[in-house]
């Protein structure tokens, strides 16, 4: 497939496999044949998971005739036609351009927002604060399924119905929990010496903040960003709501509603698909390990 | 006594220039809660008000709403659309412990360093990264009368098994399961992964000695040490099987056929958009939002605990 890393250190936890010893040469599993159906069995699980990706980049070279006759098959060229087509018809360049720039807004903001009230209850002896953790981080309890209407609502009330800040305000709010809690944590785990003596230096609160908890906080943000990144480009529901079908909606979108047009045929639609998950990929293949080392594990969403 | 830092000790003889400075961070703690609170206010407290509000009403289309008291709710208890999205609803709950074990026995395997791992925590993973509803798409052309599931169990002779697998009144609500279950068992695979390398070597080694098989080491040993995570991974499971479905069946079934694959987050969107009954389909989101906060609020109360606890550096 791809590059699995093996020359590329491993972050925390594989670093930790590295140093185990093959367990399975000498532990329960000790049968060769009994090992042999293991890695069948996982196999079996690796082709479903990867089958339907290959089926899909299969079908989005080939022809509507070439499908018709020979669905599963390798493509018999690398023919590029669906692609310029979906671009055309998708506009695929408009809509990648919306969805990054809602969801590097949105990233932005439910970062600096998040690491905001982290520093403020966690580094400040701010009145109720440990309150005002739990009403933010509480708000996780909220999905967007059961506000959608009233959040629309909301949005179309302020003026920013199916603009750009109405989608990226929409995506940080529902961010915001999980982003204070991460950077909370880990804000407390930055000692309160490293704090001090910029403090004695005379340095303010946004100087301790931005000059001496960001920069060891890199790790945290890092993960909360792949994090963010993710489900704010691959989210559906909000995006449909908020922009419909203008022409500032998202990736997401357009493939959702070019899927339900009837003209649109497999090979073309799965063209539609590579394009909308190409992004998301390319940062998995880039980032594979810091997300294998448990980066973004343990988190929610 | 506050210089404005946790922990930090300060001598009397600072008090008066400190009490000014107190005032001074109570602004800029204001000024910097303010961006959080406000979209958290803003996006997701008063939408929350505003659909309670407005369960109360009847709507009808675009005429003014008129006030129903509880009337919206009551009609819930009646009506057969809603029943059967909680029915379904329970069906996918009961689909549970595969959510939960699944990935555990698999975690298991990759940690124990099957030969490939690597490989197979990679393509584990990668389903994960897929926006839903392209996966939704992609299933459901794979899942289609004619598409490729059903040819290859056709060429290996199990045409017998080559179901509609989307289009039938019992298979429908299970394939969107199956699916849904492809999109995140990676995720469950990771989480179970980044607990199990907080084992203690040598107590997998210690039970090796034993001559533990895997299904002993799996119950007795390694199930009682990562018991947070299984927990952690469970409650967002169970949350997550009422709320993650709705791009997959947006772009599957559309709740069908009939009603079998109607789950409350995709009637609310119909309620909503499509039959512009508001005030009722808000009544459903309240209703889904009930749900969904008895089961996250473990996750809250854990965050809870360990965003105050102070952590060792």
């Amino acid at each position: 497939m791809t590059r699995i890393d093996s020359d590329v250190p491993l972050g925390p936890v594989g670093e930790r496999w590295l140093k185990t010893r093959p367990a399975f040469d000498r532990g329960g599993l000790r049968i060769a044949a009994a090992r042999a159906l293991v890695v069948v069995v996982l196999s079996m699980f690796a082709v479903a998971a990867l089958y339907p990706l290959i089926f899909t980049i299969f079908s989005s070279f080939k022809s509507s005739g070439e499908f018709a006759q020979n669905p599963m098959g390798l493509p018999a060229s690398l023919s590029l036609t669906n692609y310029l087509e979906i671009f055309e018809r998708m506009q695929v360049g408009r809509l990648l351009f919306n969805s990054m720039i809602s969801t590097l807004g949105a990233m932005i903001l439910t970062t600096v927002s998040a690491l905001f009230v982290a520093y403020v209850v966690t580094k400040m002896n701010f009145p109720g604060r440990n309150l005002i953790f739990l009403f933010v981080i509480s708000m996780l309890v909220i999905p967007s399924q059961a506000i959608i209407f009233p959040l629309h609502q909301t949005i179309l009330d302020i003026g920013l119905g199916g603009s750009y800040p109405g989608l990226i305000l929409s995506l940080a709010a529902f961010g915001l929990p999980l982003g204070t809690y991460i950077l909370a944590a880990y804000f407390r785990s930055v000692p309160i010496e490293l704090l001090e003596a910029a403090r004695m230096d005379g340095a303010g609160h946004l100087r301790i903040l931005f000059s001496v908890l960001l920069p060891v906080s890199i790790p945290a943000l890092a993960a909360l960003s792949i994090l963010n990144f993710v489900w704010m480009w691959n989210d559906l529901l909000l995006p449909l709501v908020i922009m419909g079908g203008t022409e500032k909606t998202t990736l997401m979108v357009g493939v959702a509603l070019l899927s339900g047009q009837y003209d649109i045929s497999i090979p073309l639609i799965s063209s539609g698909l590579i394009i909308a998950l190409l992004p998301v990929v390319i940062i998995y293949l880039l980032l594979q390990r810091q997300i294998m080392s448990g980066a973004i594990a343990g988190s929610v969403k | 006594m506050d210089n404005g830092l946790v922990g930090v000790k300060i001598t009397p003889v600072k008090v008066r220039k400190i009490s000014h400075r107190v005032r001074r961070d109570l602004w800029v703690g204001l000024v910097l809660l303010a961006p959080g609170i406000g979209l958290a206010v803003g996006f997701k407290f008063v939408p929350l008000v505003r659909g309670f509000w407005l369960s109360l009403f009847e709507t009808r289309g675009f005429e003014e709403p008129k006030f129903a008291g509880l009337a919206n709710y009551e009609r819930m208890f009646s009506d057969s659309t809603v029943i059967k999205a909680f029915t379904n609803t329970l069906v996918v709950v009961s689909t549970l412990p595969i959510w939960v074990f699944l990935p555990l026995v698999l975690a298991l395997l990759l940690f124990l360093r099957v030969p490939g791992w690597k490989f197979f925590r990679a393509s584990f993973f990668l389903p994960y990264m897929i926006a839903p509803i392209v996966v939704g798409i992609m299933f459901r052309q794979i899942l289609a009368p004619d598409g490729p599931l059903n040819q290859a169990l056709r060429s290996i002779g199990l045409g017998g098994l080559a179901i509609e697998w989307l289009n039938g009144p019992n298979s429908s609500l299970l394939s969107l399961v199956a699916v849904a279950l492809w999109s995140f068992f990676g995720l469950g695979v990771l989480n179970y992964l980044s607990a199990l390398a907080t084992i203690p070597q040598e107590i997998i080694e210690a039970s090796r000695l034993d001559g533990a098989g895997f299904w002993r080491m799996l119950f007795q040993i390694v199930l009682p040490m990562i018991k947070p995570m299984v927990g952690y991974w469970t409650v967002l499971c169970a949350s997550g099987v009422l709320i993650w479905m709705f791009p997959l069946i947006y772009a599957m079934t559309k709740g069908g056929p009939g009603l079998s694959t109607m789950l409350p987050e995709f009637l609310i969107f119909l309620t909503t958009f499509q039959f512009l009954d508001r005030g009722y389909g808000s009544a459903i989101g309240i209703a889904l939002f009930l749900f969904v906060a008895i089961i996250s609020a473990f996750t809250v109360r854990y965050m809870y605990n360990e965003g105050v606890k102070v952590k060792k550096a």
